[in-house]
């Protein structure tokens, strides 16, 4: 590829004396699924925005196909939109919503009604084509609002947290329709959310912003597996933090000394330790077993309460020096009497623990 | 609420309470239905019973210009309040609130001061040695007076401003319930400003719009004192010539006559209006 299909350069932008964006550089290939996530206040929303050209950029650059959208207003950029609030045009019908892009584009009115048929069947919602907005629901409404996004066949699609105003079973059964439509219609997808489950169900790919600035972009694997940072550890999935001091590292994988004195070899270190530094290591509440393998270390543990979650358990446990440990094993890897509160040991494969500077 | 109404409709009890409204019944029968029904009475029966003060109102041609000028100022007028106070409402909507209340105060201000003042003011400011025609000469911009009184633009003029304030704060509420993020996305469906305009804006402010409009239409047509001191003799409007029958003429009977044909004009615009907005909720538009 030489030549990205989006590439966002250097992009920077501040609202007086504060700074929402501070330096976001993004190439996204055509047909990508590209996901912005990050907490609020991260600068995601307003790097979207940037594209759509609702917000000027204090500097940086947009370009599409190698030529900058920056000069060019929204209502010539081509691009669509779905957002967070319902933004139909109340006072047209769900049809008349959908052609709206192409009747203001000049379109003659047999492709304006072809392509609405076929929007409406690619959201199915064609038995609602003569309901005014207000008579829809919020799913519905964002289902529409997607089918007018796409009417005029745009390069890029921008979301930004389209699902949010729904609950949480609608909010599934829409992810999944835009799964669908992405496979469909081979779209480029720019797609902003701060929900995690939310990115990794989706995305070809997660930029995770923190700050205004891009922390790690990569696949929700790589994001999941091989976080670059603890932050990106603390944010996609659930993470332990133990305090740590780190001893010694040999290719990439250290030798630590946990709280209790414990020493643990072979975990993942991310970046550069001296010798006696203070350290953190992260390792998911999955990653803990109940049963000793021979690659495994252990962690002395008192376990003060364990639930049922259906296929998992959810254990709350600390360590001798009162750090809070989440334990999630699967349901059948626990025998009853595993149930009591007691001290006793868990264990963890070092390879799925990782070393971040404290 | 129309299941409500059925089933009401047959069994009709006097509300609980009732004898409490009593007196607030007998005030508005007293002071608002018995006189109009007066004037109605004195259009059919004075000099002597009959239709002949209709048919002299409805028939005859210098009355009927009376009618057409009343209509055509309130149209004009209407027309010019709906397109100054457009842009005045769509600024307040979307201002900061606090620069907002300051400019609403303005004009509620306006609207508290006396009318016959404000009249008077326009006329120092309109007439021929008046402030805008010597700054228009002194420019260079205009060699001789412009005439802007005692005609319809010195009564356009003068209503307008006073009609503004009428026409701006419905709109206001209409407008500032638009979510701004319907028209960026009319941008990014590929609108320009105009056709956003157009297709999306001006439609989802007409509920404001008619009803600002209806009420200084309905306004203006009874209006007296600025058209008696700011339009001249051939601009002549219903209210002024219904003052001129019952003081200088004497004529009640044809006064009232007028007056009640005003009265059923205001009554139809205002069902139709009624009719208009009931509509487009029940379509459930916005």
């Amino acid at each position: 590829m030489t030549q990205p299909f989006l590439s966002i350069r250097n992009l920077r932008k501040a609202f007086g004396s504060i700074t929402a964006v501070h330096d976001v550089t993004l190439e996204i290939p055509k047909g990508e699924f590209l996901t912005f996530l990050g907490p609020s206040g991260s600068g995601k929303s307003t790097t979207l925005y940037a594209i759509a050209g609702f917000q000027d950029p204090s500097s940086g650059d947009v370009e599409l196909e190698g030529k900058s959208l920056l000069a060019v207003p929204s209502h010539q950029r081509n691009i669509g939109m779905v957002f967070q609030r319902y933004t139909l045009f109340p006072h047209l019908t769900v049809a008349e919503n959908v052609a709206f892009p192409l009747r203001v584009r000049r379109r003659p009115e047999a492709e304006v009604k072809k392509k609405v048929a076929d929007m409406l069947a690619l959201v199915r919602l064609e038995s609602f084509a003569a309901r005014l907005p207000g008579a829809l629901s919020g799913g519905q409404q964002q289902r529409v609002a997607l089918a007018r996004a796409l009417a005029y066949d745009p390069p890029i699609l921008l979301m930004d947290e389209p699902l949010s105003a729904l609950d949480k079973k609608l909010r599934e059964e829409i992810q999944g329709e835009i799964r669908r439509i992405h496979r469909e219609t081979g779209v480029t997808i720019l797609y902003v959310t701060h929900d995690q489950e939310e990115a990794l169900h989706l995305s070809d790919r997660i930029a995770l912003f923190r700050d205004g600035r891009v922390e790690q972009t990569g696949s929700g694997e790589d994001l999941y597996l091989r976080p670059a940072t603890d932050f990106v550890a603390g944010f996609i999935g659930n993470s332990n933090f133990l305090a740590a001091e780190h001893l010694d590292t040999k290719d990439g994988t250290a030798t630590i000394r946990l709280a209790d004195g414990s020493v643990v070899s072979g975990v993942r270190a991310n970046g550069t330790f001296g010798k006696g530094q203070k350290a953190k290591l992260m390792i998911r509440p999955e990653a803990f077993g109940m049963e000793r393998s021979p690659a495994s270390a252990e962690l002395n543990v008192e376990i003060v309460d364990v639930a049922f979650y259906g296929e998992r358990r959810r254990i709350v446990a600390r360590t001798s020096g009162g750090e809070g440990v989440d334990i999630r094993p699967t349901s059948a890897a626990m025998q009853s009497q595993d149930l009591a509160p007691c001290s006793r040991q868990v264990f963890f494969d070092p390879t799925a623990a990782f070393l971040f500077p404290a | 609420m129309s299941v409500e109404t059925r089933q009401s409709l047959p069994t009709f009890r006097m509300p609980a309470g009732f004898n409490g409204l009593l007196p607030a019944l007998v005030l508005i029968v007293l002071f608002f239905v018995v006189p109009v029904m007066a004037l109605l009475l004195r259009s059919v029966t004075e000099p002597e019973p009959g239709l002949q003060n209709y048919a002299a109102l409805l028939g005859d041609g210098t009355y009927a210009r009376v009618f057409f000028n009343t209509f055509l100022v309130a149209s004009v007028v209407t027309i010019v309040t709906i397109l100054v106070a457009f842009p005045v409402a769509w600024m307040l909507a979307i201002m900061p609130s606090a620069l907002a209340s300051i400019v609403f105060g303005v004009i509620i201000l306006s609207m508290w001061t006396n009318l016959l003042t404000r009249t008077y003011a326009w006329m120092v400011l309109l007439q021929r040695t008046g402030v805008i025609n010597r700054t228009l000469m002194a420019a260079g911009i205009s060699d001789q007076p412009l005439p802007l009184i005692n005609n319809l633009t010195g009564i356009t003029i003068g209503m307008v401003y006073i009609m503004l304030p009428f026409m701006i704060l419905p709109l206001v509420g209409t407008l500032r319930a638009i979510d701004p993020m319907t028209l960026r996305a009319a941008a990014l469906c590929g609108a320009s400003p105009f056709q956003a305009f157009r297709r999306i804006l001006l439609p989802l402010s007409l509920p404001g719009i008619a009803a600002g409009g209806l009420m200084v239409f309905v306004m203006s047509l009874g209006y007296f004192v600025t058209p008696a001191l700011l339009g001249g003799t051939s601009n002549m409007m219903l209210a002024e010539m219904i003052a001129q029958m019952i003081q200088s003429l004497l004529n009640w009977g044809l006064g009232s006559a007028a007056a009640f044909i005003l009265l059923v004009v205001t009554m139809a615009l205002y069902a139709l209006q009624l009719r208009l907005v009931g509509a487009r909720r029940m379509s459930g538009g916005a």
